[in-house]
C-alpha cells in the first residue's frame, strides 16, 4: 500500500475524527457529568466549562453502600480470576501436549462452553444455588462466571503454551525433572504473559457481568453493576450519582484497552483472525 | 516431546479433568436440569404445588404463543439491524485506521474502548442521551435540521435506539478484527491490481474484499452468538417496552420466569434458544476451519 497523498489524508482524518467524536463522546459525557452539578446537568448548550464537584461521589458512597458494592465486584472478580486462571492454565498445558485427534474435540467443547447463552442457564442456577443455600454469595458468582473464563483462559493459554519450544522441555526431562517440575519451572514462566493477559480478560469480564449478578445476588453479594442501577428510579433518577458510578465501574476496562489492546484480538476473535 | 508425553499421560489427564468437571457441572448439568424443568409444570409461586409431568404443554405453549414468536422475531431483527451496519461502518473504520499515517495507532486503540465496558453502564449512558426531554441526543440531532425523536417512548423507535447502543459498543470489534487481518495481507496483488490501471473501490471489491470475506464470516458468526443472547442493554433503556416492541428471547425467558414465575415454560422457552445457539456456534467454528483449509 502507497502513502496516501495530501487530498486523501484530509480524507481519512476528517473522517476518523467524526468517528473518534461518535465513539468517545458517551465516555467524556460519563466523566463531564460525574462531575457536573445537578442543577446544570442537562443545560443547553452542555456546560463545558464549570467548577467540578464531588457531591456524586460523596453521595454514592455515603448514602449508599458503593465502597461495600465495589468490595464484592472486587471479591467477585478476583476470585473467579484465580480459579479460573489456574484450572485454565493447566488444562490448557494438557490440550497443547497431547497430541491425540480426540483432543481438538474437547478444545472446541470448551471453547463453546462460553458463547452458551446465561439466560438459558440462570432459572436452574436460581434452583440449584437456593437449594444449596448460596444465593446472595460472592461464591456463587465466583463458580457461576468461571463458567465462562475458563474457556477463555484455555483458549489463550493454549496459544502461548503451543508457542514454548519443546526443546527446552526435553532438556529439562533429560536433567531428570518430572512433568509437574517442568511445566512449574519451565514452561509457567515462559508462558507468564499469557497468565497475565487471561487474567486480565478474566477480571474484566467478572467486573462488568449483570444477568447473573441481577438474579443470584440481592442485599449481601449485590455487585457494583447491579448496585448502580438501583438509583435508577420513575420518580427522580439520580443523573449525578448512576454517572459518578458509572465512571468508576468503566475504569478497568479503560485502562486495559489503554495498556493491552494488543491482545484484544487475541482474546475476542476466538481464533477469527490468524 | 514423546517421551515426555508417554510417561505422563495420567499427570495430563489430571490437569485437563478439573476444568472439565468444573464446565460439566456449571453448564451441562444445569441444561439437563433446564432440559427436565421442561417437561414439568413449576411454579414457583406455589412451591407447594407437586412439579407434575406435563409432557409436551410447556414446548406446546412457547412455540404456539404469539410473544414466543414475537421475541424470536424481534432478535432476529435485532441481529440483522446491528450485524449489518456494524459490518459496513468497522470494514470502513479499518480501512482508514490501517492507512500509513501518524496518528492511525493511536485512533484505533481509542476507537476500541466502548468494547471494555460493561452493557449496563453503555445501556445508562444512552438512557442518558435519550432520556425524553432532557437527553442531549434529540438536542445534537437538532443542528442537523432533524426533529426530536421518542426514541425508548414509542415502540416505532426502541428497536432503533437499542440497536445504535449495540452498533456504538460492537462496531469497534468489526474494526479490530478487520484491521488485523488487513495488515496480515499479502502487499502482491495489490500492487498487481494498482499498475493495471484499477480505481481504489476496484482494487477493494475484487482484491482486498475476497481475500477478507472468511475472516468477516467468523466475525459475524461471533457477533451473531452475542446478538442472540442480548439483555443488559435493553434491560435498562426499555425492559422490552414500550408493549413488547423490544422484547427479545433472553427477556422473554427472563419473565416467564421470574416475572410470571412459570419456570417449567422459561425452561422450555431456554431449551428452544439453546437449539439456536448451538447451530450458530457450529457454523463459526465451521467458518474457521474453512479459512484454514483454503
Amino acid at each position: 500500500m502507497n502513502k496516501p497523498s495530501t487530498q486523501q489524508a484530509i480524507f481519512v482524518y476528517t473522517l476518523l475524527g467524526i468517528a473518534l467524536i461518535v465513539f468517545l463522546t458517551p465516555i467524556y459525557l460519563i466523566a463531564s457529568s460525574s462531575v457536573k452539578p445537578s442543577p446544570i446537568m442537562f443545560q443547553r448548550p452542555p456546560a463545558m466549562l464549570f467548577e467540578p464537584t464531588f457531591e456524586h461521589y460523596r453521595d454514592l458512597f455515603a448514602m449508599r453502600p458503593f465502597g461495600k458494592f465495589i468490595m464484592n465486584s472486587l471479591v467477585v472478580a478476583l476470585g473467579s480470576t484465580a480459579f479460573s486462571v489456574f484450572f485454565g492454565s493447566i488444562a490448557a498445558y494438557a490440550i497443547s501436549r497431547i497430541k491425540h485427534k480426540r483432543m481438538n474435540d474437547i478444545a472446541f467443547w470448551i471453547l463453546s462452553m462460553r458463547m452458551f447463552p446465561p439466560i438459558a442457564v440462570v432459572v436452574p442456577y436460581y434452583i440449584i444455588f437456593k437449594t444449596a443455600g448460596l444465593l446472595d454469595t460472592p461464591l456463587a458468582l465466583i463458580i457461576v462466571y468461571s463458567t465462562a473464563n475458563i474457556p477463555l483462559t484455555v483458549w489463550l493459554m493454549k496459544g502461548f503454551f503451543d508457542e514454548v519450544p519443546s526443546a527446552l522441555e526435553e532438556a529439562a526431562a533429560v536433567d531428570g525433572h518430572g512433568l509437574i517440575s517442568i511445566f512449574w519451572r519451565v514452561t509457567l514462566p515462559l508462558a507468564a504473559p499469557g497468565l497475565a493477559v487471561s487474567a486480565v480478560f478474566c477480571f474484566i469480564f467478572s467486573w462488568n457481568e449483570f444477568l447473573f449478578a441481577l438474579m443470584l445476588t440481592g442485599s449481601e453479594a449485590q455487585t457494583a453493576t447491579v448496585a448502580v442501577m438501583s438509583f435508577w428510579s420513575s420518580d427522580a433518577v439520580q443523573w449525578g450519582r448512576i454517572m459518578a458510578g458509572s465512571f468508576v465501574i468503566l475504569i478497568p476496562g479503560v485502562v486495559f484497552v489503554l495498556t493491552c489492546q494488543r491482545w484484544l484480538v487475541r482474546g475476542l476473535t476466538m481464533g477469527s483472525v490468524k | 516431546m514423546a517421551y515426555i508425553r508417554k510417561r505422563n499421560r495420567r499427570i495430563f489427564m489430571t490437569f485437563l479433568l478439573p476444568a472439565m468437571l468444573v464446565l460439566f457441572l456449571t453448564t451441562i448439568y444445569p441444561m439437563l436440569y433446564a432440559g427436565y424443568l421442561s417437561f414439568r409444570s413449576y411454579d414457583l409461586a406455589k412451591p407447594f404445588v407437586p412439579r407434575m409431568f406435563v409432557g409436551w404443554a410447556n414446548y406446546q405453549q412457547v412455540l404456539t404463543s404469539g410473544d414466543f414468536l414475537n421475541a424470536l422475531s424481534i432478535t432476529f431483527q435485532l441481529m440483522v439491524i446491528t450485524l449489518s451496519i456494524q459490518l459496513v461502518v468497522g470494514v470502513g473504520l479499518a480501512l482508514l485506521v490501517t492507512q500509513r499515517l501518524p496518528g492511525m495507532g493511536v485512533a484505533r486503540t481509542l476507537l476500541l474502548i466502548p468494547m471494555m465496558i460493561s452493557p449496563v453502564i453503555v445501556g445508562l449512558v444512552w438512557l442518558f442521551l435519550y432520556f425524553p426531554e432532557l437527553g442531549y441526543l434529540n438536542y445534537f440531532l437538532s443542528f442537523v435540521g432533524i426533529d426530536p425523536i421518542p426514541w425508548i417512548t414509542s415502540p416505532n423507535w426502541a428497536l432503533w435506539a437499542i440497536a445504535i447502543a449495540d452498533i456504538w459498543q460492537w462496531t469497534p470489534f468489526i474494526m479490530m478484527g478487520t484491521a488485523a487481518a488487513l495488515t496480515s495481507l499479502s502487499p502482491e496483488p495489490y500492487e498487481a491490481a494498482r499498475i493495471d490501471g484499477n480505481t481504489r473501490w476496484q482494487v477493494f471489491r475484487h482484491v482486498t474484499l475476497p481475500q477478507l470475506k472468511p475472516v468477516l464470516v467468523s466475525l459475524l458468526f461471533l457477533r451473531a452468538i452475542d446478538a442472540f443472547k442480548i439483555y443488559d442493554i435493553i434491560f435498562v433503556l426499555t425492559k422490552g417496552g414500550p408493549g413488547d416492541s423490544t422484547e427479545v428471547l433472553s427477556l422473554y425467558i427472563y419473565r416467564q420466569s421470574f416475572t410470571f414465575w412459570q419456570m417449567g415454560v422459561g425452561a422450555a422457552a431456554s431449551f428452544v434458544s439453546l437449539i439456536i445457539i448451538v447451530v450458530l456456534i457450529t457454523l463459526f467454528f465451521k467458518s474457521l476451519n474453512r479459512d484454514q483449509t483454503a
